[in-house]
């Protein structure tokens, strides 16, 4: 008797176990950053022609760090998925460009302004986008692809690094993260 | 599509196959309960019946595959137009519906195998009747929950394409199906098992109708592991083969206590003992399998391995629970039956290395659960989340394999029964001399480190072992005979399949644990940046980025490097990571470029994404010794367990059959 209790027991605390694991829902399996919560390098990169009357001929991240929000978006225009991505990117900074600093970088791409111009073009990007000709600041990001999009809070820490496209949900989702700090 | 599609069509083969299975589980207990010899022919019958239209449904949705027919959900979901034909072939076992479609079909193939083949014993009955209940579940979730066969409507024009880590290399044709026929196999022993209690015959009849079973199983399980090493060691690009991530821990435990089943039933053959714990092992070693299904498709555990969820995890757990309960239930029950009645003569004898050897594994297992579970039980009594990390299953386990390792070269030395004799501190003292020969050499050659010398000790322990054996087991043939020593060495490994077997495996694991040695303890990972045109030095190499490449058909666009690797100006290998994007796919996969030796790996992975214009790559290098002895020692092990099977053909030669009837007639 003894043993059929045990066995009992037994079933039923690992059975309390698991099924605790399976109401809590899906652990987060996004592999966070190295550099979350830890300020993100500034640099200074040449603009595209189209933004320069608005911001000079090159745009100093170091500016904007520590006093507004920041999104930097890292694109090529050989990655496909960076072409899924760029109206939503449009629309939201049409929508929150006015307190949130959209920056696109062109990276891994070298030389190639023409393609560059006809992916800006093409979608009418209206936040200023910069050349990385040496995939320098890629690498001071610790990119592994593109696209990959980063999060900056006002104080210039990183707040969220996202890899692959993203879309406008997530794009709201985050600037109201970012804005209500 | 007009007319009937594929989806109904394998649809009605699924909910055919469940009627069958049902009433191989209903008709074969009834008819085990009445003895009634018609309905028992009647659930045999359902068994090849379960197997036929198994296998009409997995011909269906090979058809759907090949024919991309993206009617069928699994094939819109999991396929694309464009994929070279083995992957769509393999695609059956690149997501969860099909890949448990897969597991039924190979569960009903060993099922029906059975029934058509098992001796009628008192026990067939019962065992069948489990395998029908354990095939009625496989069949019922993907008949009833994740089921493959949905219509799809308005029909796709193409789907995505299995994952792109799946179609990055073949190694994902075997490994899946392996670990299937390992898990299935391990079904068998299980029945008989549960078939033993039921019928209270818990003597050893159960495991002598279930030994080739359980080594098939095992050999499978063990292929599957080593399999999935490598294929991580091909495609994730860390230049590693084993993370204690969760999914692999949940197939390294039935494979943990498996092994201690395979030694322990030895010693209920021998000496009617362990009869109870071989119950218990066997039982655990099944419920690990469900286990182990359950936590990795569920995503209860965090897991790189991404898996679908839904409906299949309640499903898996609740299962699980069941078999834990009746099984663990039935073994309580009877416990008066199955209470060994012998104790242990001598604690150094044959049956204690074996005890010994069962506590290690076991105690192993119970390390690794503890380790993959504690996440969740720290978030379920406190809320916090932790990881266990690889530092927690080393330091737990090397140990234990120490163990293992220096049983695995006495126990068979050992007698059986008796006290050990004066011929065993002999065979001891040359094993004793051999691990201490090898350890000075190897300190010698600047090895430094209490687990590294310790291997390589004990792998001259074994060696030493292996070769006492074959020498006793072969001189005295020699000595008595006129034959010469090849011809005794071969008689002797033809007349003793399961011991000569079981030392190749044994040599196998030596082989192993050598590579696992230089692999881990001696592996060098570093960041290289290389200008094209450029080169950097690694490890005594010159790495030279000659240029980049494209690749691109159909399917897949692969982008990389083209690296000349050379030691002292001369060219060894030209090894071109990749980074490789498929068709339908966002993730991209980064492909890494082995150079296999003997001695080393050079192992070449892109740290970054080359792009048509940059000048510069960054490179993951990384050098690994002796990895290549853990593929071929996996190897010799599946072949010593294959070698084990081997049936003894009862063929004796004619003189011999002379001497024998005329000793008959006398």
């Amino acid at each position: 008797m003894t043993r059929l209790l045990l066995v009992i027991g037994v079933t039923v605390l690992l059975g309390g176990l698991f099924l605790f694991g399976l109401l809590r829902g899906q652990p987060d399996r996004n592999i966070e950053s190295a550099r979350l919560d830890r300020s993100v390098p500034a640099f200074e990169l040449p603009l595209y022609p189209r933004y320069q009357g608005a911001y000079g001929p090159t745009l100093d991240l170091a500016d904007s760090l520590g006093t507004e929000p920041l999104i930097v978006n890292f694109w090529a225009s050989w990655c496909g998925p960076c072409y899924q991505e760029a109206p939503d990117l449009q629309e939201a900074w049409r929508r929150h460009g006015e307190r949130v600093l959209f920056v696109g970088v062109q990276t891994q791409d070298r030389g190639k302004r023409a393609e560059g111009r006809s992916f800006i073009d093409r979608f009418d990007l209206g936040f200023p986008n910069v050349i990385d000709d040496d995939s320098a600041i890629s690498i001071d990001y610790g990119l592994f692809g593109v696209p990959e999009t980063f999060f900056v809070r006002r104080d210039g820490t990183l707040m969220y690094k996202h890899t692959g496209p993203v879309d406008l949900e997530l794009l709201e989702d985050k600037i109201a993260e970012l804005t209500a700090s | 599509m007009t007319g009937l599609g594929l989806g109904p069509l394998g649809g009605a083969a699924l909910l055919l196959a469940l009627a069958f299975a049902a009433w191989g589980l209903i008709g074969g207990a009834l008819g085990a309960i009445r003895r009634d010899a018609r309905l028992l022919a009647s659930a045999r019958q359902a068994a090849v019946a379960t197997f036929l239209a198994m296998t009409a449904a997995i011909a269906v949705m090979e058809i759907a595959l090949l024919t991309d027919d993206f009617s069928v959900s699994y094939v819109a979901e999991t396929s694309r137009i464009g994929s070279p034909l083995w992957v769509k072939v393999v695609t059956l076992w690149a997501a969860l519906e099909g890949s448990l479609l897969l597991w039924g079909w190979l569960l009903s193939g060993y099922w029906a195998l059975l029934a058509s083949v098992a001796p009628n014993t008192p026990l067939r009955p019962w065992a069948l009747a489990v395998m029908a209940g354990v095939q009625t579940f496989f069949v019922a979730v993907p008949a009833l929950m994740a089921p493959p066969f949905q219509v799809v409507s308005p029909v796709p024009m193409d789907g995505p394409g299995p994952n792109p880590l799946l179609q990055n290399h073949w190694m994902m044709a075997v490994h899946p199906v392996l670990m299937y026929l390992g898990f299935v196999g391990l079904t068998v022993p299980f029945a008989y098992a549960m078939a033993a209690l039921i019928t209270r015959l818990p003597g050893s009849e159960w495991m002598a109708q279930t030994r080739r079973w359980t080594l098939i199983g095992w050999g499978f399980l063990t292929a599957a592991i080593i399999a999935g090493g490598w294929w991580s060691y091909e495609v994730l690009g860390w230049g590693g083969y084993w993370a204690w991530d969760p999914v692999e821990n949940v197939s390294f435990m039935p494979w943990l206590t498996a092994t201690a089943f395979i030694h322990s039933v030895q010693v209920q053959e021998r000496r009617r003992m362990l009869k109870a714990w071989n119950l218990l092992l066997i039982t655990l070693t099944f419920s690990l399998t469900l286990l182990g299904t359950f936590l990795t498709r569920s995503g209860v555990i965090s897991s790189v391995h991404a898996f679908g969820d839904g409906p299949v995890g309640p499903a898996f757990l609740a299962f699980f629970l069941l078999v834990m309960a009746v099984s663990l239930g039935l073994v309580a029950w009877r416990w008066d039956q199955v209470r060994d009645r012998a104790d242990l003569d001598h604690p150094v004898s044959r049956e204690g290395s074996f005890l010994a050897g069962n506590v290690l594994f076991l105690a192993m297992t119970f390390a690794v659960l503890l380790g993959t579970l504690f996440p969740l039980i720290v978030e379920a009594v406190s809320g916090d989340k932790v990881t266990v990390g690889a530092p927690f299953f080393d330091q737990a386990s090397l140990p234990l394999w120490m163990g293992v390792l220096f049983l695995m070269g006495v126990g068979p030395l050992l007698p059986w029964r008796r006290a050990p004799d004066q011929s065993l501190r002999v065979n001891l003292a040359w094993m004793s001399g051999a691990a201490l020969a090898a350890a000075a050499v190897a300190l010698a050659l600047g090895m430094r480190g209490v687990y590294p010398l310790l291997t390589i000790a004990l792998a001259a322990w074994n060696l030493a072992s292996l070769t006492l054996l074959i020498l006793g087991a072969v001189v005295p043939r020699v000595r008595v005979g006129t034959r010469s020593v090849a011809q005794v060495l071969r008689a002797y490994a033809f007349e003793n399949r399961r011991r000569f077997g079981s030392m190749i495996v044994h040599f196998g694991v030596v082989v192993v644990a050598l590579g696992i040695l230089g692999s881990s303890g001696y592996r060098v990972d570093e960041q290289i940046r290389v200008d094209f045109g450029g080169s950097a030095e690694f490890q005594g190499f010159e790495l030279t980025a000659v240029d980049r490449f494209m690749d691109q058909d159909e399917n897949r666009i692969s982008a990389g490097a083209i690296v000349d690797v050379t030691r002292n100006g001369r060219p060894i290998a030209t090894l071109r990571p990749r980074i490789n994007a498929f068709a339908g796919q966002q993730m991209t996969v980064p492909t890494p470029s082995v150079l296999y030796t003997p001695w080393y790996d050079i192992y070449l992975n892109l740290g970054s994404a080359v792009g048509p214009e940059q000048d510069f790559v960054v490179l993951r290098a990384v050098r690994s010794p002796l990895i290549l002895w853990i593929w071929i020692g996996g190897a010799i092990m599946a072949l010593g367990t294959a070698y084990a099977l081997t049936p003894v053909r009862r063929t004796v030669p004619a003189t011999r059959r002379a001497t024998r009837e005329e000793s008959a007639r006398t």
